[in-house]
């Protein structure tokens, strides 16, 4: 059997989701043993810059009992010098069972699964995934409203560069999450709505009317790239701030994948809203990927 | 020398004969064409139950030599070319150095000599080494054996350069061939830009970018009064811009790839570079244009765009990867494939009659003085294994597929240089 990957959060089912999000909860309870991952050796490999997902990755790791080794090989050596087979024979042959890997190219993580005879955790793909990012989210989510099905989300700003975005609308479709995507057309273009996914375009017609909005970082090299225009035009338009709180219900709950811009598609008003849960979602990571690690590794029965 | 074609079904779309007939080729050319010709001493080549058709002209081809022989040379790419039916390619610019200058033509044309298999037609570069600034020699090169000019996947950015061009060349019937792609709007493009690519993360390339080209070219050959030629259209829209330059009496015509008629932006969900090619794999309503283009007419050539490259080059990340693939030896299938309610009368127009046309070279015709080149085909099946090409390039999304039509011999100026899978160069030069 081939050892099982996630590469993109359709990777396990709608009920192997649930099941890793009982285990995370169960871990965030009580810390389990160290010796889920006994004697596994799991590499870190990222190829991108990162902090948040490659600390709470090792952090994961080690709170499981894994081997870790972590890499950083910079983004022009592994994988172009020696081809991607020979690259994960190579891992392979050395012992490593579990590959987390970052890379600033859509699709390496699919492409290093093919051939690598352990398990891949993509940790970020280009513009294309980041399952345990969505996986975090919805752990968040299931912990303020209990449930999915029929809870409404607008994800907000550069959804066409955002991989956080992808896996979430994947994950959410899948658990019944009603999706509404917010953005400017350069940014979010009309190929992105689909069965269960609607685009709006005013922001202040969706905040009354969602449980949760998840605000997306907006990188200023959108300008340059004339994508976007000057940052007052896209903030009129898109930014969370004091006034457009009073529009989003008192119920409702603030993401964000981080790291955040403050001054863009946030204020600092909103950090300090009580209904902001980025802290919440940072926390919720490790666990989120402490039951990834026990999920791939030692397996899960799942009932249908 | 001679060769008698026997007993096959012979359809020549420029006299409009449909009959089993028997052809007669002496010294390269035709001599009789009969329901009985008595072969003598002639070489027979028994073509019962097969198609007999005036030799296909594949006038879009990278044969890749001088400069990248790893991928291909021309030796290889012209027993590609036999092996898949066709007679005679029209090979692109863009080799290292360009075909540029007369020099580097002459060498083309030497060593498709020397291999001794297929015709090959340079097609001369619009800008010297393709840059898209200075003009390259026109005249020079069509005097040296150029039958067309194109800067090919390098579309010139610059207007003015494109104009001037084709201004100053508007005295030689040789086509400008346009690959009409805006490199602003295309980006970092891996993909067509649409559903697909939304889904799966990766840079997209709008229809857009081809169309505006298209427009702007029409738009430069009605100025300049050239005859145009549009290569690989891949949008519907593209279509509409060639029907639209034809209302105003400009002299442009088009041709289609197998791919673009065959297949579609989905094959990237493996983020495998075989299917990655330029233009790019686009959406259903584009294809279904370009299928209702061949059938109304609007289209008036198959051209393979075949570009050879290494399996280990197209194993790299999308990005990396570089694009083409092989199509020569699977043209012949694959466009009966994509359209199998088209006559064959229409099939062997745009296959063989509408390029020598469009090209202004010989052959397309199979009547008594036409060239000795034919091309024999039958409606059998067979599986698609591109380890057994004759291609350098072993990489194509058709790998395995299983077509309805296939080449089964292939004469050049009445020389057999394909029969029984086997490609044989012919005994003695003769000049392309």
């Amino acid at each position: 059997m081939v050892p099982r990957s996630l590469i993109d959060i359709d990777d396990v089912s709608r009920d192997e989701i649930i099941h890793v999000l009982n285990r995370a909860a169960s871990f965030k309870e009580a810390a389990p043993s160290r010796d889920l991952l006994a004697g596994v050796a799991v590499l870190n490999l990222f190829f991108e810059a990162s902090t948040r997902t490659a600390t709470s990755f090792t952090l994961a790791e080690q709170r499981v009992g894994a081997d870790v080794i972590s890499f950083a090989p910079g983004t022009s050596s592994l994988g172009k010098g020696e081809t991607i087979a020979d690259t994960a024979i190579t891992l392979r042959g050395i012992g490593i069972r579990v590959i987390v890997v970052r890379h600033p190219e859509s699709g390496f993580p699919r492409r290093l699964a093919e051939t690598f005879d352990g398990h891949v955790i993509n940790a970020g793909d280009g513009q294309h995934a980041h399952p345990t990012q969505a996986l975090l989210d919805l752990m968040t989510l299931r912990n303020e409203f209990g449930r999915f099905e029929g809870l409404r989300v607008a994800i907000v700003g550069d959804i066409l560069h955002s991989r956080v975005a992808r896996s979430n609308i994947v994950g959410m479709k899948q658990l019944g999450i009603d999706v509404t995507l917010v953005g400017p057309p350069t940014l979010l273009p009309e190929s992105f709505a689909s069965e269960g996914v609607r685009i709006d375009r005013d922001l202040d017609a969706v905040l009354g009317s969602v449980d949760a909005v998840m605000m997306l970082r907006i990188q200023r090299e959108r300008i340059s790239t004339g994508l976007l225009p000057a940052l007052d035009d896209y903030t009129r338009n898109y930014q969370l701030n004091r006034t457009r709180l009073r529009g989003l219900r008192t119920d409702a709950v603030i993401l964000h994948p981080g790291p955040y811009n403050r001054g863009i598609e946030l204020t600092d008003d909103v950090l300090d809203d009580p209904r902001s849960r980025y802290v919440a979602q940072v926390g919720n990571g490790v666990f989120v990927r402490m039951a990834v690690l026990d999920f791939l590794v030692n397996g899960a029965t799942v009932a249908a | 020398m001679r060769t008698l074609v026997r007993g096959g079904r012979v359809i020549d779309p420029a006299s409009g004969l449909d009959a089993v007939r028997d052809i007669l080729i002496e010294n390269r050319f035709v001599t009789q064409i009969g329901e009985h010709v008595d072969p003598g001493d002639a070489r027979v080549v028994d073509a019962a139950g097969c198609i007999v058709a005036p030799g296909f002209i594949d006038m879009h081809v990278h044969l890749r030599e001088p400069g990248q022989t790893h991928k291909e040379t021309i030796a290889s790419g012209s027993a590609a070319a036999v092996a898949g039916g066709f007679t005679a390619v029209a090979c692109m610019p863009n080799t290292d150095p360009a075909l540029d200058s007369p020099g580097v033509v002459a060498d083309v044309l030497r060593r498709a000599e020397a291999a001794a298999l297929a015709r090959v037609y340079p097609i001369g570069a619009i800008t010297r080494n393709r840059a898209g600034e200075e003009l390259a020699p026109y005249h020079l090169l069509a005097d040296a054996g150029c039958v067309a000019f194109s800067d090919d996947g390098a579309t010139i950015a610059n207007p003015r350069v494109l104009r001037n061009a084709a201004r100053y060349a508007a005295d030689i019937d040789a086509v400008f061939i346009s690959h009409c792609e805006d490199a602003h709007l295309k980006g970092d493009a891996v993909m067509h830009e649409g559903a697909a690519s939304a889904r799966l993360g990766l840079e997209g390339s709008p229809g857009l970018a081809e169309d505006i080209i298209v427009a702007r070219d029409l738009l430069i050959a009605e100025d300049a009064g050239k005859r145009w030629h549009i290569a690989h259209v891949s949008t519907a829209r593209s279509l509409d811009l060639v029907r639209f330059a034809r209302s105003r009496g400009v002299r442009v015509t088009c041709e289609v790839t197998p791919h673009h008629l065959l297949l579609l932006d989905d094959r990237f969900d493996g983020y495998r570079a075989d299917a990655k090619v330029n233009p790019p794999l686009r959406e259903d309503g584009d294809r279904a244009a370009l299928l209702a283009g061949v059938r109304d007419g609007t289209i008036d050539a198959f051209a393979t765009d075949h570009a050879p490259h290494g399996l280990d080059e197209k194993a790299q990340l999308l990005e990396a990867a570089p694009v083409g693939f092989t199509g020569l030896e699977i043209a012949v299938g694959a466009y009966a494939a994509a359209l199998p309610d088209l006559s064959l009368d229409r099939y062997i127009a745009l296959m063989s009659t509408n390029p020598a046309r469009i090209l202004g070279v010989p052959g397309g015709s199979l009547g008594v003085g036409s060239l000795g080149d034919v091309t024999i085909f039958a409606e059998r099946a067979w599986t698609i294994d591109a380890r057994l090409f004759h291609s350098k390039g072993k990489s194509t999304p058709f790998d395995g597929a299983t077509f309805g039509r296939r080449p089964v011999a292939t004469l050049v100026d009445g020389f057999v240089v394909f029969e029984h899978g086997r490609v044989m160069p012919r005994d003695e030069g003769v000049p392309a």
